[in-house]
């Protein structure tokens, strides 16, 4: 009797020690749930993702304003997929005939007042294509995406999302995506200063189940003949280097070539590229002395300035902030003779 | 006298016409009267013959009347400026279709010789404002000084621009 009153009270004591635990198991449980609640709206980067995705995959056809230093430019893009591959014409609206058509490795350029041609590239530089190819996992180490909030652009539910610069050698963007396609309706560039100093935004969206047929019928359309740029550039390397490099930014030419225009001026040359932003950097004769306020030039997010040290002149053009393009021209020094070449 | 009655008629067929010749037109009498003759000739064969009163010696001649006006500049001049030499032209067609992408078709870095406003957020450093890469042509301003002739100041838009086209070929040819 004894013994079954002993065992009963080891079994409610042993029980009392686990009640506790199953309710703090349970609460742990709740918990969890409610987290996966939270974890299936996306964050900030998968946004950015899917939006990504909604570009290059979708059928639409956007109509947006790029406006820099109180200027507005209307242009429209169609995208489509014909025959599993991606198809984009973009033109400007307003002027002069302006348009491109990206299908199939070419872009073809037609120009009112020019012969159209063609280019072996996939590099369509229309608005947010380099927010549509960019690798935003990777620049998880130049910048933090937040989510900003929702807001309403050209009619639609959006939300915007902040990627912040973790340095000031690059522009912050902040991307308004439509909360139903997931497609870019706004973009913001800002520097920093935190000034905005170009904005696109697209005033008219149409998404569509089947491809734009005029856009179809485009791509079949014989291309104008493709063009292959003069052979103009040495293999040689510049013979220059820049000792500073902004971080995220990587060389992607380094040679010497003739300027198309201007008396085929030879140049050496670097092009820089971090996925969003392009600078390129020239290294030649010095040509005029110029004053301290002559040596920079802005409009909008992009930046011209002009660097002399003595007998030669380093020009840097680019998407990027006055300092950085200050220090990249002040950072070009000659190669060393490591390589004799 | 034959050949420019046909750059007459060409001219009211909308079809392009040299500005010399046209100034050539402007300052002859008699073509003039050919012209008006010609383009009554046309409105006759559109079928859209009103009475056209021909007033134009009249006004001319009111205009004679009239005092010149010191600040009014004569169209003639600029024309003038923006005629290329046949030689350049044919330069920039052989080559200017890889440096002119659609994108910055219109870089016309112009000369004007403004002083911009030195803007706050670059802490007072006077910013020369508006390269045009995109759309449209936007004026730069540009400060010289003593030592800067015109041409020199001409010779560096010159580069500016093959430098920024040169960046936009650059990155159209990216791989």
């Amino acid at each position: 009797m004894k013994r079954v009153s002993l065992s009963r009270a080891i079994v409610a004591s042993i029980l009392l020690l686990f009640l506790p635990l199953s309710i703090a198991i349970e609460a742990d449980g709740n918990k969890r749930s409610a987290e996966k609640e939270e974890s299936s709206l996306p964050s900030a980067i998968e946004h950015l993702n899917l939006m990504q995705q909604a570009y290059q995959s979708q059928n639409y056809e956007i109509v947006y304003l790029s406006s820099l230093q109180k200027q507005l430019e209307p242009m429209q893009l169609i995208h489509g997929i014909v025959d599993g591959q991606e198809a984009s014409y973009f033109r400007y609206l307003n002027g002069v005939i302006r348009e491109s058509l990206k299908y199939d490795g070419k872009i073809s350029y037609f120009e009112q007042g020019q012969p159209a041609y063609t280019l072996q590239s996939n590099q369509h530089s229309t608005v947010f294509a380099n927010f549509a190819n960019y690798d935003f996992e990777k620049g998880k180490q130049n910048y933090d995406y937040v989510i900003l909030g929702k807001g309403r652009i050209a009619g639609k539910a959006s939300i915007a999302i902040r990627m912040i610069s973790k340095d000031d050698y690059r522009y912050s963007y902040v991307v308004w995506c439509d909360l139903k396609s997931s497609l870019p309706l706004r973009l913001d560039t800002i520097n920093p200063s935190n000034v905005i100093v170009e904005q696109i935004m697209v005033v008219s969206l149409n998404v569509s189940e089947i491809t734009n047929p005029w856009l179809e019928k485009l791509t079949k359309n014989t291309l104008p003949e493709i063009v292959h740029v003069p052979n103009t550039s040495t293999d040689s390397p510049s013979q220059w280097k820049a000792n500073w490099i902004p971080s995220g930014f990587s060389i992607a030419k380094d040679d010497q070539h003739r300027l198309v225009l201007h008396e085929n001026e030879l140049v050496s040359y670097i092009l820089l590229d971090d996925g969003i932003a392009n600078v390129s950097i020239y290294i030649s004769d010095r040509k005029l002395a110029l004053d301290e306020q002559q040596k920079l030039i802005r409009r909008g997010a992009t930046v011209f300035y002009t660097e002399q040290q003595g007998r030669i002149e380093i020009n840097v053009v680019g998407d990027i902030p006055v300092a950085t393009a200050k220090r990249l021209a002040q950072s070009i020094t000659l190669a060393t003779n490591t390589n004799d070449q | 006298m034959t050949e420019i009655n046909e750059q007459l008629s060409s001219l009211i067929d909308n079809e392009n016409v040299e500005s010399k010749s046209l100034d050539a037109l402007i300052h002859d009498k008699e073509q003039q009267s050919v012209f008006s003759r010609y383009q009554l000739i046309g409105d006759v064969m559109r079928n859209e013959a009103t009475l056209n009163i021909d007033i134009s010696e009249l006004v001319m001649a009111e205009i004679a009347k009239q005092p010149s006006l010191a600040t009014v500049t004569p169209i003639k001049d600029t024309s003038v400026d923006l005629k290329t030499d046949n030689n350049v032209v044919s330069f920039i067609k052989r080559f200017g279709q890889y440096a002119i992408a659609a994108s910055v078709a219109g870089v016309v870095v112009m000369t004007s010789f403004l002083t911009s406003q030195p803007t706050t957020e670059n802490n007072g450093v006077e910013v020369l404002n508006t390269i045009p890469f995109g759309g449209g042509t936007s004026p730069v301003s540009l400060q010289t000084n003593q030592e800067q002739t015109k041409q020199a100041i001409q010779e560096r838009h010159e580069r500016l621009e093959a430098l920024l086209k040169d960046h936009q070929l650059q990155l159209q040819i990216q791989p």
